[in-house]
């Protein structure tokens, strides 16, 4: 009796048990021989030639190597995403993120040691250090770059040419700058300068533009401990510059609160004469969107007297959850699809053949993440398959030689640039925004959170 | 004295082959079979519900970086977050769109409701038309939205403002006009819903009262007001509530809209709690935060249930 009536209890929770059983065991390999990895990087749908170009790189490295099984994610970093999906178990073993993210990834241990793997690479020893110091920590390694870029000028000729300005002689001070803007602005109706401000941007390009005027976002102090250092001249020229052009030359449009992607569809659809950004980084995705390679112009970054650029890089890190046998994989994948078309010249020369058969941009000058001689050897290799109207570069690629590169700030950058967005607003929003209170409090902010990020 | 209730039915189980006793197995055994089938569900719920609440609040006392094991720091994650010159703002923000929302969003769904319920023709056109908006994604809708609310002349809303001589405005752009712009696009699309329950409510409204009211020669007004509002008390006031508690919570119009910009204008408690925990990674002090907004909501709503129990019962 005392049985019967407890079978429905017992069969509940012999369901239950079963359930989580079967939920505990479905994320292992089905073949403890064969190790899964999944990886991001993998190109969006809609980018057909660039996604089957990475399907036959997967086709390729799992026939090299049986025992692993390569599943591309197309998902891009956001950083509003990525912990929800670490949280959920979804972040997948190859992370690919900007340069500003490895600091606190590798602070909150949720990326793994690749120190051993990497080490055994023929190519880590002619890694650029520049990037490396951001990727390694106490002799620690975790991660490796796949593209380097710095700030530049990206510019519509054909709305120069319409302004009356030489697309071929491009502003190269913030003063000229705002001259062609306000020409751009009267003569084609559209907007002279575009900026952005919401995700971080703004933040990220007021540190930028703070650069080029010889400024920096924080500065370490003699115990070692970084404070914000912003609350000065470089960075308040450029304020009282954005607030010229917005309020007394009416040159930057209407959109004050967008993000990069909001301002790179306006400027493929020829609404923009001017923005900054990372011109070899944008301009894959200008030409995907269906953008004129022959109206894209990239100029060196504006300066104010530094001559010195923000750059950055994109890098691949391997998580921590990732087993060892999938940390091997993952940077034995990362060799294969980040580092070797950019060091061995005749597989550089093999994707440039297939990609420009396929009419993706071969030949974009970059900053390389290898020395120069080996960049130099690799240009010489895809030389035959360049489409990329490189002339269009000459003077981004000029400034790659004569100007210094910043980093990002090297603590809590995005906590950074998420306290800046609001002084860029406001200072675009309101014609009588207070720049030297907004400093303040945007300084006493900024403490704050490195206090909290170095305790 | 506590003793002697429960000793009574024990001696009544006890007693062999009592009536008492076979009822109270019988009962027992309904019990234990009513239990077997509400088991799933008591687990799911429990599981899916309650045990992430619990574990929030445990969270709200930890930091995690969801790789290693949580590290126990007490009331550190709330200390960084009332250091945090945000929140007084992002509070600000909360209420001030709560307030708006109250003002545009509670009485114009019951106008629309006592209207609709008043034609004579074209009632189920004017609930359906009502009631689309709510059909659509709420992103979607919020998109749509950001274009109309575009600060140009090409703008939709600014291009209506044109054919009557006004504007353009920067909607969007301006720091006072962000956040009543967000509550006329939140109202818009969920307003759908309380008309239908408004619709509903008036069903139930006795048609004598009305005849009545007529009889006395009561106008349009005068019938809404005396019979109408009066008899859609308890319904208004649970809709109320909710609205609050809604308002309270806003989420999505900010964060696809502005991104709590421009200059903070729009930034509300639960998109700080969003940046806390997928911006800046700091799980502990956004659960720390969702756990005081929690307990906010539960003050608030307490509060109000107690303070409108005498009008409602009225």
């Amino acid at each position: 009796m005392l049985r019967s009536r407890h079978r429905p209890l017992a069969a509940a929770t012999a369901v239950l048990a079963v359930a989580a059983t079967l939920a505990a065991c479905s994320d292992k390999d089905a073949s403890t021989d064969k190790v899964t990895i999944t990886v991001m990087g993998q190109p969006a749908a809609t980018n057909k030639a660039a996604l089957a170009l990475f399907q036959q790189q997967v086709a390729e490295f799992e026939a090299a190597n049986p025992t692993i099984d390569v599943v591309g994610s197309d998902v891009p970093w956001d950083a509003k995403t990525f912990a929800a999906r670490l949280a959920g178990g979804n972040a997948p073993a190859v992370i690919r993120v900007p340069l500003t993210e490895p600091p606190s990834l590798i602070e909150r241990k949720q990326v793994a040691d690749i120190t051993a793997e990497a080490s055994e690479l023929a190519s880590f020893a002619e890694l650029n250090p520049r990037v490396m110091d951001f990727l390694v920590r106490d002799k620690v390694v975790y991660g490796l770059p796949e593209k380097s870029y710095a700030f530049g000028l990206v510019y519509n000729r054909e709305l120069f040419t319409k302004a009356g300005l030489d697309p071929d002689h491009p502003p190269t001070t913030w003063d000229e700058v705002r001259t062609a803007a306000k020409q751009i602005s009267e003569k084609t109706g559209k907007t002279g300068f575009g900026e952005i401000s919401t995700n971080n941007s703004g933040g990220w390009h007021l540190t930028g533009y703070t650069y080029t005027n010889g400024g920096t976002m924080i500065k370490q102090g003699a115990d070692g401990k970084y404070v914000a250092s912003f609350n000065d001249e470089p960075t308040r020229k450029v304020l009282q510059w954005w607030k010229q052009v917005r309020w007394q030359d009416d040159s930057l449009g209407d959109n004050m609160l967008g993000k990069q992607e909001d301002l790179l569809a306006q400027f493929t659809a020829g609404n923009v004469g001017m923005w900054v950004s990372a011109p070899p980084d944008l301009y894959p995705n200008y030409v995907a969107a269906g953008g004129d390679p022959a109206k894209y112009g990239a100029a060196a970054m504006p300066q104010g007297g530094a001559n010195a650029t923000l750059a950055g890089a994109t890098v691949l890190m391997v998580s921590a959850k990732a087993s060892a046998a999938q940390r091997a994989a993952a940077v034995k994948w990362i060799e294969f699809r980040a580092l070797r078309p950019n060091y061995d010249p005749d597989v550089a020369a093999k994707y440039a053949k297939a990609s420009a058969a396929d009419g993706l941009p071969v030949g974009v000058p970059v900053l390389p993440i290898f020395s120069q001689e080996r960049y130099q050897k690799v240009q010489t290799a895809i030389s035959a398959y360049v489409n990329v109207p490189v002339k269009n570069f000459a003077s981004y690629v000029d400034s790659l030689n004569r100007f210094t590169y910043v980093a990002e700030p090297a603590v809590s950058s995005q906590e950074i640039y998420a306290a800046l967005d609001p002084l860029v607003q406001k200072v675009l929003t309101d014609k009588n925004a207070d720049i030297n209170a907004l400093l303040s409090d945007a300084e006493k902010r900024v403490n704050t959170i490195l206090t909290q990020a170095q305790r | 004295m506590t003793s002697v209730p429960t000793r009574v039915p024990v001696t009544a189980r006890t007693t062999p082959g009592g009536t008492a006793s076979r009822r109270a197995s019988a009962a027992r055994r309904s019990a234990w079979s009513a239990l077997a089938f509400l088991l799933p569900a008591i687990f799911l719920f429990g599981y899916f519900a309650w045990w992430p609440i619990g574990r929030s609040v445990v969270l709200a006392f930890q930091q995690t970086n969801l790789v290693d094991a949580p590290e126990w720091v007490g009331w550190q994650n709330f200390q960084e977050l009332f250091a945090d010159p945000l929140l007084p703002q992002a509070v600000l923000n909360t209420l001030w769109f709560a307030a708006l929302s109250l003002v545009i969003g509670l009485p114009l769904p019951l106008a629309v409701a006592v209207l609709t319920s008043e034609l004579r023709r074209g009632g189920a056109l004017a609930r359906t038309l009502a009631y689309l908006p709510v059909v659509i994604p709420p992103v979607v809708s919020v998109l749509l939205w950001k274009t109309f609310f575009n600060p140009g002349e090409e703008g939709v809303v600014n291009a209506v403002l044109d054919l009557v001589g006004l504007g353009p405005y920067p909607w969007l752009q301006s720091p006072d006009l962000a956040m009543p712009s967000l509550v006329i696009v939140a109202t818009w699309s969920g307003s759908g819903t309380a008309i239908l329950v408004y619709l509903a409510a008036l069903t139930g409204v006795s048609t004598e009262l009305y005849d009545a009211a007529e009889l006395d020669g009561a106008s349009v007004w005068r019938r809404v007001w005396h019979v109408t509002l009066p008899q859609l008390r308890g319904v208004i006031l649970v809709l109320l509530l909710l609205q609050i508690i809604g308002a309270l919570q806003v989420f999505t119009e900010p964060y696809v809209m502005t991104d709590g910009g421009p200059a903070n204008a729009t930034v509300t408690v639960l998109l700080m709690i969003y940046r806390y925990a997928f911006l800046f990674g700091d799980y502990g002090v956004a659960t720390a935060l969702s756990v005081l907004l929690a307990v906010a909501l539960v003050v608030v709503s307490a509060a109000y249930l107690r303070l409108t129990r005498a009008w409602s019962t009225s």
